[in-house]
């Protein structure tokens, strides 16, 4: 931050106090945690609260607005939530979702409170006392819809709601309970009038509704767009703060690292190409799935002799495969090659693989002074056996040559069957 | 020895300008320098210098980078000739500047001596191809039999002889190692360089095309 201290930069959440969030904690609660969230988000001591909520529920409206509060305000843990809220340059990455081990099984609670509701009308019809189905059968109407256009509701699917994924089901529901409800309410309110007046009602209710959509329209429409903007923004900050995650765990490490080792050039230089690599493949390659990718195996084979001997290998590839036994052999090999060039040769060590439709082949080149591989006996070095010989066993061809002040090249070339090259 | 060759050098870090001034040898003279796009331009239009050592990646102008040096300054290329430098393997940040004209392309890894030789190079009016760029010419010209060109004036494949020097370019060799290899003149792989980055600046050859879209350039 670099706001003087005392002032709040704009766009960030450091006010003094912050109130927390109307969520429904999961800790604390009594029944669905309405009273706690309550208490938390407006600073009143959960006593209180619930005492005021039990004192308005023997009015009813207690009740009414409890279930509604239930229903409505999402769950979680309020301080968390607040704590979630700092901008996403100061956090270290981006939030991950955390699934409530608990939750209500509403559905159950609902279809249970259902057929409470069924059994306890049955038994009075039974009893004697009257039930006029011309209310009851509007009121469950109408309830039925208005349970299928909350249910979309829950968790998940409100998060989804949210971000923008509006799926068929969640449409066709929406639709289903306002049809729903419109019904049952039209019912309810109609009885006793003629079809013509209920059907005039209704038309000028739909007008009514219409107008006021027309009136609302632009302001939806602007709340649509901030929305998209904000998710927009969000996302673009929650890019930046997984880039700056990345650089501190890795390349401000490595910079500590180095200045630790600063009197040990080799360790220092072993340190940084290790790091240079990880932050290449970070930034600029597309990752391959592993033991899908030949080339990926050759940068793995390169880095492990980069950082066994503390020389820079230059790499160079045209085309790639998915390996193979024979291509394993194939690097086997190269990186015998490789630590050969680096132990005996001089930098810079070039590797330089190709793949072709009918063949693999294998470059390994340093500058150093060469060497004449018939002067070489033959129990010292493994030249013979793990680079050559490996190559050839395969059905491949292998030679080295080296000249005098112009250093050595492996040439490997191996085989292999055509089809399953890519790229 | 000649004169030394005049460069002006545009790179946004001050202390790779310096690190590159440092290394530099007699043959090559740093006249000027920039750190954006607008000022590279700004500069090397008063200047006019034989070769602009033009860092890839630049703020400033509309984001293009060192290839809107390029464009900006095209009715100069000839007069100016430019070598990109980066420190950059990705493809799109080579193939965008190669094909915005630049005379060539060398890593920042690149040793002071052979930089000079690089410059020297450019100046002559030669290309200038580092093992990766001739990697990706091999990547994006393909390598089957059938990719071969019969014809001189065939812009998308490359001919079996400008194939061998870019895969011997690709190994590592110095132009004259592959002078020495395949039997030709220094000068006739220099006229093969050429050709070949010609054939990467105009060609519309279809899978350069599909391989630059596919790395979201061009």
């Amino acid at each position: 931050m670099t706001s003087p201290p005392g002032t709040t930069p704009p766009g960030t959440v450091r006010a003094p106090a912050p109130r927390l969030p109307l969520l429904r904690p999961a800790k604390g609660r009594w029944l669905g945690g309405v009273c706690a969230g309550l208490s938390a988000h407006l600073r009143i001591p959960l006593p209180l609260v619930r005492a005021l909520l039990l004192v308005l529920a023997a009015t009813g409206a207690g009740v009414v607005v409890y279930v509604f509060l239930w229903v409505t305000v999402p769950p979680g843990d309020p301080a968390r939530a607040a704590a979630e809220q700092l901008p996403a340059e100061r956090r270290r990455l981006a939030a991950r979702p955390r699934l409530d081990p608990r939750q209500v099984p509403v559905k159950d609670i609902g279809i249970g409170l259902i057929a409470l509701a069924g059994a306890g009308l049955l038994i009075a019809d039974r009893l004697g006392a009257r039930i006029e189905a011309r209310w009851v059968v509007p009121v469950l109407v109408a309830g039925a819809g208005l349970a299928l256009a909350w249910s979309q509701l829950d968790r998940t699917a409100r998060a989804r709601w949210v971000s923008g994924g509006r799926t068929p089901v969640s449409v066709l529901r929406l639709a289903g309970g306002v049809v729903l409800a419109a019904a049952g309410v039209l019912l309810l309110v109609s009885q006793g009038t003629s079809m013509t007046t209920t059907i005039n009602a209704a038309v000028a209710a739909i007008a009514v509704l219409l107008g006021v959509a027309l009136v609302l329209a632009p302001w939806w429409l602007r709340l649509v767009r901030e929305l998209g903007e904000e998710r927009a923004a969000r996302a673009r900050e929650a890019e930046r703060a997984d880039i700056a995650a990345h650089l501190h765990d890795s390349v401000l490490q490595t910079l500590a690292l180095i200045r630790k080792q600063a009197g040990d050039p080799e360790e220092v230089a072993r340190i940084a190409r290790a790091q240079e690599r990880e932050l290449r493949s970070w930034l600029y390659d597309d990752r391959s799935a592993p033991g899908t990718s030949l080339v990926a195996d050759l940068a793995a084979v390169v880095a492990e002799v980069e950082d066994l001997e503390a020389v820079a290998v230059e790499t160079v590839v045209v085309g790639d495969r998915v390996p193979d036994e024979g291509t394993g052999a194939l690097l086997l090999a190269t990186r015998e090659a490789l630590l050969n060039a680096t132990r005996h040769g001089k930098p810079p060590v070039t590797v330089y693989l190709e793949v072709t439709e009918d063949a693999v082949e294998v470059f390994v080149r340093d500058r150093g002074d060469g060497f004449d591989l018939d002067e070489v006996p033959v129990d010292r070095f493994g030249v013979r056996e793990s680079i050559l010989g490996r190559v050839r066993r395969r059905g491949g061809t292998a030679e080295l040559v080296s000249n005098p002040g112009r250093g050595t090249e492996v040439r490997l070339r191996l085989p292999v069957q055509p089809g399953d090259e890519e790229g | 020895m000649s004169d030394p060759v005049d460069v002006v050098l545009v790179d946004d870090h001050d202390m790779f300008r310096t690190g590159v001034r440092a290394s530099l040898d007699a043959r090559v003279r740093v006249v000027g320098e920039a750190d954006s796009v607008d000022t590279a331009v700004a500069v090397v239009r008063e200047l006019r210098p034989p070769v602009v050592l033009l860092d890839v990646h630049l703020p400033g102008g509309d984001g293009g980078g060192g290839a809107e040096v390029l464009a900006r300054c095209a009715d100069l290329q000839g007069e100016v000739r430019f070598l990109a430098l980066s420190v950059s393997d990705a493809a799109e940040d080579v193939v965008a500047v190669i094909r915005a004209g630049a005379r060539g392309y060398v890593t920042k890894a690149i040793s002071g001596p052979e930089l000079g030789d690089a410059v020297l190079r450019v100046a002559g009016g030669d290309a200038v191809f580092s093992p990766r760029l001739a990697g990706f010419v091999l990547d994006a010209f393909g390598t089957g039999a059938a990719d071969v060109a019969t014809g001189d004036d065939e812009l998308d494949r490359l001919s079996a002889r400008e194939r061998e020097v870019m895969r011997l370019i690709a190994r590592g060799y110095t132009y004259r190692e592959v002078a020495g290899e395949l039997f030709i003149s220094v000068k006739t792989v220099e006229t093969h360089v050429s050709a070949v980055l010609r054939k990467l600046q105009l060609s519309n050859r279809n899978e350069l095309t599909r391989w630059a879209a596919a790395r979201r350039l061009l």
